[in-house]
C-alpha cells in the first residue's frame, strides 16, 4: 500500500488501477498504464466466455470409439480477419494458455472459421493470410469456406433474383447481382452469418463466437432497425440460442477430410444417424461486446507482436475510401461511419445502443413459427398483417419452395 | 431518349420520381397515390368514426397545412362524416406568430373550416414574451417546450374536443425511433411509434394520420397542389440527439429511399418487444383500432415541439452513464446492485438529465403513471411538468408585485 502510494508519488501521470506505473492510454477518460488496459479487456472478454462456459456442459461423445477427449466445450470463432475477431481469437487463445499453465485442461477447443465472400475458391491472398493465422496460434484449427459453397444448399426459391431465371443454373454468386450496394452487403451478411451458423452445427460446436464490439452492436442494432428487421434485433444482438437452422444448409462434413482436422464426425449418435437431419441449437455469443471497438483497436497495437501483423491491411482501408456515390455505399457503412463519431466523444452513448437492445424480448420462436427464408429469424406474423399491402411498397407474390421472407430481406432482395 | 410514361397510368409523361419508392408518376397519380395512401393509414387503423369533431393542430408550416387539405379532401371522398376544425396555438412571442397565424387564417378560409386560436395567455396566464421577462431568455426553452407539449389538448378541452391530429410524418417518427435507440429510452420508443396516442384516462386522443407519409412527399404534395403554406425555419435547434438521428436519417435515406418507412416499421416492431409495454397491439391482427399509447411524451416533429435542456445533452447523458458504470463497479452494498438491476430490466427508465431539465422536477417522485393533480393532464409525476413551471412563474409574480 504504502509502497504504491510513494510510486504514485515519483510518477507524473500514475496509473488509476494500479497507481504504480505510469499511464500512457486513455481509457473510458482515466488516465492507464498499458498492463492494466490490456488486463481490462482480457478481463472484459473471459467474464463473458466465462458466462457461456456455464451454458456449455460438455458436449455428449462425438464417437463411441476414439472420439477426442469429451470434457471438453467445442466453440466455433468466426473470424473475418478484422480487428475485432483477431483480438477475440488472441484473447480466447490466451485464456487457453493461462489455464493450461496451470496444469489445468483447456476450457475448450475452438475451431477458427473465415467465410469467404471474395471469389470462387479461397483466394490465395486470403490462404496466405490465414498461414499467419495459423503459424500464430498453432493450437486450434483454422478453415476458409467459400460462402457461395457454405450456403449452396440454402434453398431460395423464393427470392425474385433467383426464381426469374428458372432454366438457367443459378450463379453462385447470386447475391452480387443485387442492384444496390446496400442490399449486397445486406444478403452477403447474413449468408455469412447463417453459413457460420451452419458450419457450427456440422463441427459438432456448441457455440458460435462473434467479435463484435459494443460499437460493433451499436452499428448492427441502428442497421438492422434501419432496414426493418426491429422485430429480429434482439435475436441478432443478444447472447443466446440462435433460431434453428433449415436443414438444407445443414452440410455433411467430410469424413476425414485432407483438411488436417481429426476428430470430427458427421454422424451425432443421438440423431439416430438419420442424414444430417439433426437440428442442434447452437448458442451466439459476442465475448467483446462491453469492449468499444476503438479500445480493440489499441489492444491490438499493444499485445507482443501486434495483432496488427496478422490483420490484412486491404481489409481495413476500405473505411478511408471517398464516398464516390451514395449508390456504392451500404447502410452498414453509413453507420460505421456515424459510430466512429459517436463513439469519439460519447462512448457510453454507445454502449446504452447495445444494452437497450438487451433488454427487448425475443418473440415469434414458439411452436410452427415459420422462419424467414434467407436471414432465418422467426417471421413477424403481426407486424406482416398490418404493413401488408401497405404504402407504396410492391407486395410480393410468393412463389417456390424457399418459404417466406421477412420484411427486410424481401426489402433486400426486390431490388 | 422518349419522355417515360407515369408508372401508374401509363398514359401521362412521368413528371416526379416518388422520394419513397422512386416510382416514376405523373402530377395528378401522384396526388391520388398519396392521398389514397392517407386513406390506407386512416382505414386500416379505424382512426375516426363518423360525426367524430376532430381538431388538426395547425400551424401553418407545410405539414399540417396538407393534413389539412388531404383531410378535407378524403372527408368529402370518401364520407368520413367529420366534423373538422383548425386549431393553432399562439405562443404570445411578438412577431413570432404573425405571419404563420396569417397563412392559417387563409386556410380556413380556403378549407372553409372554423379556426380556433388559442393563446398560451389562455391557456396558462402567460405569454412567453412574459415568460422571457421573468426568468430572462436562458432556459426559455424548457417552458416553451413543456407549455407547447400540452397546449393542443388544452387548447381541444377548451373547445370541447375529443380528438387532435397532428402533421408528424414518417420522417419524424424515424428520427423519433432512433433518437430513442440512442438514447436507450424504450418507453418512449415504444410510445412514439403508435399511431393513436392517449390512453383511457386521458380526456383528448391525439392522432397522427400522416405517420407513413415522407416529408419529402408532403412537400411535393403542397407544391403540385399549390398549398398556401408558410415555410418556417424553426427558430431553434433541434436537441442533440434529435439532431444527431436527424442527420444520419438523412444519410440513410440517400443509401436507400424506403429506409425511412423502414425504420418506422422497425419501431413499431420494437414497441411490441419492449416488457411491460402494451402487447396487445398484436393481438389486433392487424384488424382491430390501433393500440393507443399515452401521449405525454409524443414526437415532436419540429425540434421545437419538445422541450430541451440548455447545452449539449449527449454529453450530459454519456458523463452520466459513466457515472453509472463508475457506481456499479464500485457497488458493495448487494441489495440496492439488485434492486437497481432489477429496476433497469423492466420496469422504468433512469430518470435522465435529459428528460428533466430543471433541478425541480428532480425532487418530484416519479410515479408509474397518472394524471396531474393539478390539472388532470396525463403526467408520470403527481405534478405535470407545465404546473411543475407555472407554480415557479407565479412564485416569480408575485415577489414582482410584492
Ligand atoms: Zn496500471
Ligand atoms: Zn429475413
Ligand atoms: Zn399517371
Ligand atoms: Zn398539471
Amino acid at each position: 500500500m504504502t509502497e504504491s502510494n510513494a510510486a504514485a508519488g515519483s510518477l507524473t501521470r500514475p496509473c488509476v488501477k494500479c497507481r504504480a506505473q505510469e499511464a500512457t492510454l486513455d481509457s473510458r477518460s482515466q488516465p492507464v498504464c498499458r498492463d492494466c488496459f490490456t488486463k481490462f479487456i482480457a478481463t472484459k472478454c473471459i467474464k463473458q466466455v466465462g458466462i457461456l462456459g456455464k451454458e456449455t456442459r460438455p458436449p455428449p461423445p462425438a464417437t463411441k470409439t476414439g472420439g477426442p477427449p469429451t470434457d471438453t466445450r467445442r466453440y466455433l470463432l468466426g473470424l473475418s480477419l478484422g480487428v475485432s475477431s483477431t483480438a477475440l481469437l488472441h484473447l480466447l487463445n490466451g485464456n487457453v494458455e493461462f489455464q493450461l499453465s496451470r496444469g489445468r485442461s483447456a476450457p475448450f477447443d475452438l475451431i477458427v472459421i473465415h467465410i469467404d465472400a471474395s471469389g470462387d475458391d479461397s483466394s490465395p491472398d486470403t490462404e496466405a493470410i490465414l498461414a499467419r493465422y495459423r503459424a500464430r496460434y498453432p493450437r486450434f484449427t483454422f478453415h476458409c469456406v467459400p460462402l457461395s459453397s457454405a450456403v449452396a444448399n440454402l434453398d431460395l426459391s423464393s427470392l425474385p433474383i433467383l426464381s426469374k431465371e428458372d432454366e438457367e443454373p443459378k450463379d453462385p454468386h447470386w447475391w452480387k447481382t443485387l442492384p444496390t450496394a446496400a442490399s449486397r452487403t445486406d444478403v452477403a451478411r447474413l449468408l455469412t452469418r447463417q453459413a457460420l451458423l451452419a458450419q457450427a452445427v456440422t463441427h459438432n460446436c456448441q457455440a458460435l463466437l462473434l467479435g463484435h464490439s459494443t460499437t460493433a452492436l451499436a452499428e448492427l442494432t441502428l442497421a438492422e432497425a434501419a432496414k426493418g428487421r426491429g422485430f429480429a434485433l434482439p435475436w441478432v444482438v443478444q447472447d443466446g440460442f440462435a433460431p434453428s437452422l433449415p436443414s438444407s444448409l445443414l452440410l455433411p462434413v467430410p469424413h476425414g477430410g485432407g483438411d488436417g482436422e481429426e476428430g470430427v464426425t458427421g454422424d451425432g449418435e443421438e440423431g439416430g444417424g438419420d442424414d444430417g437431419e439433426v437440428i442442434k441449437e447452437v448458442l451466439v455469443y459476442h465475448p467483446l461486446r462491453d469492449a468499444l471497438r476503438k479500445e480493440l483497436v489499441i489492444y491490438a497495437g499493444l499485445v507482443d507482436p501486434p495483432l496488427t501483423e496478422l490483420i490484412s491491411n486491404t481489409r481495413e482501408n476500405k473505411d478511408d475510401r471517398a464516398v464516390v456515390s451514395h449508390k456504392d455505399l451500404s447502410i452498414e457503412e453509413v453507420m460505421l461511419r456515424y459510430f466512429a463519431e459517436v463513439e469519439e466523444s460519447y462512448p457510453s452513448v454507445v454502449a446504452n445502443v447495445a444494452r437497450t437492445t438487451g433488454k427487448l424480448v425475443r418473440a415469434g420462436e414458439g411452436p410452427g413459427g415459420e422462419r424467414c427464408g434467407l436471414c432465418g429469424m422467426p417471421l413477424d406474423e403481426d407486424g406482416d398483417q398490418r404493413w401488408r399491402g401497405e404504402l407504396g411498397i410492391q407486395e410480393r407474390s410468393a412463389a417456390g419452395t424457399g418459404g417466406r421472407l421477412c420484411y427486410g430481406c424481401e426489402r433486400s432482395t426486390g431490388g | 431518349m422518349a419522355p417515360a410514361l407515369c408508372a401508374n397510368c401509363k398514359t401521362e409523361r412521368a413528371l416526379i420520381k416518388r422520394p419513397k419508392n422512386h416510382a416514376k408518376l405523373c402530377k395528378a397519380c401522384f396526388i391520388a397515390v398519396f392521398e389514397d395512401e392517407v386513406h390506407h393509414t386512416i382505414t386500416s387503423s379505424q382512426l375516426f368514426y363518423p360525426g367524430e369533431k376532430v381538431a388538426i393542430g395547425a400551424s401553418g408550416g407545410k405539414d399540417s397545412t396538407v393534413l389539412a387539405s388531404v383531410l378535407k379532401t378524403l372527408n368529402e371522398r370518401h364520407g368520413y362524416g367529420l366534423d373538422l376544425v383548425l386549431l393553432s396555438i399562439d405562443e404570445g412571442i411578438k412577431g413570432y406568430r404573425d405571419d404563420s397565424l396569417e397563412t392559417v387564417k387563409r386556410n380556413a378560409a380556403q378549407y372553409d373550416m372554423p379556426l380556433k386560436v388559442v393563446g398560451y395567455e389562455e391557456l396558462y396566464g402567460w405569454t412567453m414574451d412574459q415568460v422571457v421577462e421573468t426568468i430572462g431568455k436562458k432556459g426559455n426553452c424548457t417552458y416553451c417546450g413543456v407549455f407547447r407539449r400540452q397546449a393542443l389538448d388544452r387548447g381541444a378541452k377548451m373547445l370541447e374536443i375529443k380528438h387532435v391530429v397532428t402533421g408528424h410524418n414518417a420522417d419524424d417518427v424515424a428520427e423519433t425511433v432512433l433518437m430513442n435507440l440512442l438514447r436507450g429510452d424504450l418507453a418512449r420508443l415504444s410510445r412514439s411509434t403508435s399511431i393513436v396516442t392517449g390512453d383511457s384516462r386521458s380526456e383528448v386522443k391525439r392522432s397522427k394520420p400522416l405517420k407513413y407519409s415522407y416529408e419529402k412527399e408532403i412537400v411535393l404534395y403542397a407544391h403540385h397542389k399549390k398549398l398556401d403554406y408558410f415555410s418556417t425555419e424553426c427558430i431553434y435547434s433541434p436537441e442533440a440527439f434529435r439532431g444527431s438521428a436527424r442527420g444520419l436519417i438523412k444519410q440513410l435515406e440517400r443509401v436507400r429511399p424506403t429506409a425511412i418507412l423502414d425504420i418506422v416499421r422497425s419501431g413499431e416492431d420494437m414497441a411490441r418487444l419492449v416488457p411491460g409495454e402494451s402487447p396487445s397491439s398484436c393481438a389486433c391482427k392487424g384488424q382491430k383500432r390501433a393500440a393507443m399509447a399515452p401521449a405525454e411524451d409524443d414526437v415532436g416533429g419540429c425540434g421545437s415541439q419538445n422541450g430541451r435542456t440548455p447545452g449539449n445533452e449527449m454529453a450530459a447523458m454519456d458523463k452520466q452513464l459513466r457515472e453509472n458504470e463508475a457506481n456499479e463497479g464500485l457497488e458493495i452494498d448487494v441489495g440496492k446492485a439488485m434492486s437497481e438491476s432489477k429496476m433497469s430490466g423492466s420496469e422504468k427508465q433512469r430518470d435522465l438529465p435529459i428528460r428533466s431539465g430543471n433541478g425541480a422536477s428532480k425532487a418530484v417522485p416519479r410515479q408509474v403513471r397518472g394524471n396531474c393533480k393539478r390539472c388532470g393532464y396525463m403526467s408520470s409525476q403527481d405534478i405535470c411538468q407545465a404546473c411543475m413551471l407555472l407554480e415557479g412563474l407565479n412564485k416569480n409574480r408575485a415577489q414582482i408585485q410584492i
